[in-house]
């Protein structure tokens, strides 16, 4: 029977090469982590040592405190939280008429393929033509240039996420709440708000983390911690001459932290936003 | 409402592409006209042709090892993980991956495959496989290796997200009908699971080949493009055409090249995607 053996080869393979791939992910994050614990001392053992011997969180400290990177930590909050802001209210400003409204299919098909067309333009054929609008605006080394910037590279999936969620939302909930004398703006806040509270926070997640990882604007449109967000810190401790390996693992590990702290909340829907709805969440 | 937003968002979007062809057309010093001389110097440079081979190479590494090894944990998760809770769980680990900042991926891979440092040449030498330190990321042949596997890393779980998504659309009966027929597994796979898995396929090809020419950020950070040209893809030539060679009308015109094959792909994807717009 080639069905039953089939089968069994499934099953011995299986979890060893579970294993093994579990061990491929496991392994890189384990040793950022333990890298980060490590004191001076044992960055230049002959063999590192695959456990910290002396646990510390000094490569820590002198990463946020030492080296400033708190100032940057806090530019990095506020450029995406900005960011979010925007791209969600701008987001339900597109997609409530499109969805809510009667608006004519040519529109609704337009304006999702053209965000869906924006989603294949690499950033950095972008950049050029962002550097220059930056510096005619006088936004060069400004947290407002990174939010702007943010805010276009994330609407186009913004726009199918959210378009995702508030089609779910029978049409009939609203209505009911016309009947009963609310005004649209009522209903919205009251009704439809409510009930897309949760496709909302993950969008709002997703985009905190992408704006999060966002590197390459970071880099070219900012010069001074005034302005630089983390990623951009991180970089410098990498390409420097001598690597400082706990100090700039400290500095990975916080950067890495963060949106996978975030991704907990909003597991589910990730896929559904990065397929553009071709897959649907668990 | 709609007209004014979706008015001012279209023309924010559209003007910094329109800004790069009219800079893709006039001199980067003085500004003066240059009708197509950018393209011509653009299209002259071996330094081009060198990246478009290096993003070629990265691709064909990338490309199919993610395909081929999500496709692949994705069978094996569907055939031999049946507990609803394990499921659940691998498809959360899975889903962390894909929100890692490339830069604090690109700091592990150095970690990873640094001189001196690195775990890797310590590790292998435990094992005996190797007596001197290898220099993974300034030996031409490795280097592309090394950039390629962090690209696989952080990737991989996507498509296998995908994958196993559409694994759970196959209608268990068409299976079972098939069991019973005396259908090997192969049969079963390429018969009844991948046709409902093609039109993913595509789909994961199209936005991963739009990833391959984002891809920036751990590279600039593992080896900066080198050694000499080696791992210098499209993206990273772009940006030191105009950030360190600060010739802007060349990497304008670069960048309207870049984008007008991208819609060129755009187009086939709109033909061949089954998206739900309505």
């Amino acid at each position: 029977m080639p069905r039953r053996r089939s089968r069994r080869l499934w099953r011995v393979v299986g979890p060893p090469v579970l294993c093994a791939v579990g061990l491929a992910y496991a392994f890189p994050l384990y040793w950022l982590l333990v890298t980060a614990l490590k004191g001076e001392g044992e960055l230049y053992q002959a063999t590192p040592s695959l456990y910290p011997l002396q646990p510390t969180l000094a490569a820590f400290s002198s990463v946020l405190v030492t080296r400033g990177f708190l100032g940057l930590l806090r530019n990095s909050v506020v450029v995406c939280g900005a960011t979010v802001l925007l791209v969600l209210a701008i987001g339900f400003a597109v997609t409530y008429p499109i969805t809510r409204l009667k608006v004519s299919r040519r529109l609704r098909v337009g304006v999702l393929n053209w965000a869906l067309s924006l989603r294949f333009l690499p950033p950095v054929a972008v950049v050029v033509p962002y550097f220059a609008i930056v510096r005619g605006l006088g936004l060069y080394d400004r947290r407002l240039a990174l939010v702007l910037i943010y805010t276009v590279l994330n609407l186009p999936f913004s726009i199918w996420m959210l378009k995702g969620f508030l089609a779910e939302i029978p049409l009939e909930v609203e209505e009911a709440a016309f009947v009963d004398g609310a005004s649209r703006w009522v209903a919205f806040r009251r009704v439809l708000l409510p009930l897309a509270a949760p496709g909302i926070l993950a969008s709002g997640v997703i985009i905190f983390a992408f704006a999060w990882s966002e590197f390459l604007f970071a880099l070219i449109l900012t010069a001074s911690p005034r302005a630089q967000t983390f990623p951009v810190g991180v970089q410098g401790l990498v390409t420097q001459f001598e690597i400082i390996w706990n100090d700039m693992a400290a500095a990975g590990a916080i950067a890495l932290a963060v949106p996978l702290g975030l991704m907990v909340v909003a597991r589910r829907y990730v896929l559904a936003g990065l397929t553009f709805g071709v897959i649907r969440g668990q | 409402m709609l007209l004014p937003v979706l008015g001012t968002v279209f023309v924010v979007v559209t003007y910094p592409l329109l800004l790069a062809v009219g800079q893709s057309l006039r001199a980067t010093r003085g500004g003066s006209f240059v009708g197509l001389r950018n393209y011509a110097s653009a299209l002259e440079d071996p330094l081009l042709y060198d990246a478009l081979g290096a993003t070629g190479v990265y691709a064909g590494i990338v490309l199919p090892a993610e395909i081929l090894a999500g496709l692949g944990l994705a069978l094996l998760v569907h055939r031999t993980v049946h507990s609803a809770r394990v499921r659940l769980a691998v498809y959360i680990l899975a889903t962390l991956p894909i929100v890692i900042p490339p830069v604090a991926v690109g700091v592990i891979a150095r970690l990873i495959y640094a001189p001196g440092y690195g775990v890797l040449n310590h590790l292998l030498r435990l094992a005996g496989l190797v007596q001197a330190e290898i220099p993974w990321l300034s030996r031409r042949d490795t280097a592309m290796l090394a950039v390629s596997s962090v690209d696989i890393w952080q990737w991989t779980p996507f498509v296998y997200l995908v994958f196993f998504a559409g694994l759970q659309t196959v209608p268990p009966e068409s299976i079972d009908a098939a069991r019973v027929d005396g259908a090997s597994g192969w049969t079963l796979f390429s018969r009844i699971e991948l046709p409902y898995l093609r039109p993913l396929l595509l789909m994961v090809l199209f936005f991963r080949i739009a990833d391959v020419l984002r891809v920036f950020d751990h590279i600039f950070i593992l080896t900066g493009g080198g050694p000499g040209s080696t791992t210098q893809l499209l993206s990273i030539y772009l940006y030191r055409v105009a950030f360190k060679f600060f010739d802007t009308g060349e990497a304008a015109a670069l960048a309207v090249m870049v984008m007008l094959g991208m819609s060129l792909l755009y187009a086939a994807v709109t033909r061949l995607l089954p998206l739900e717009r309505d």
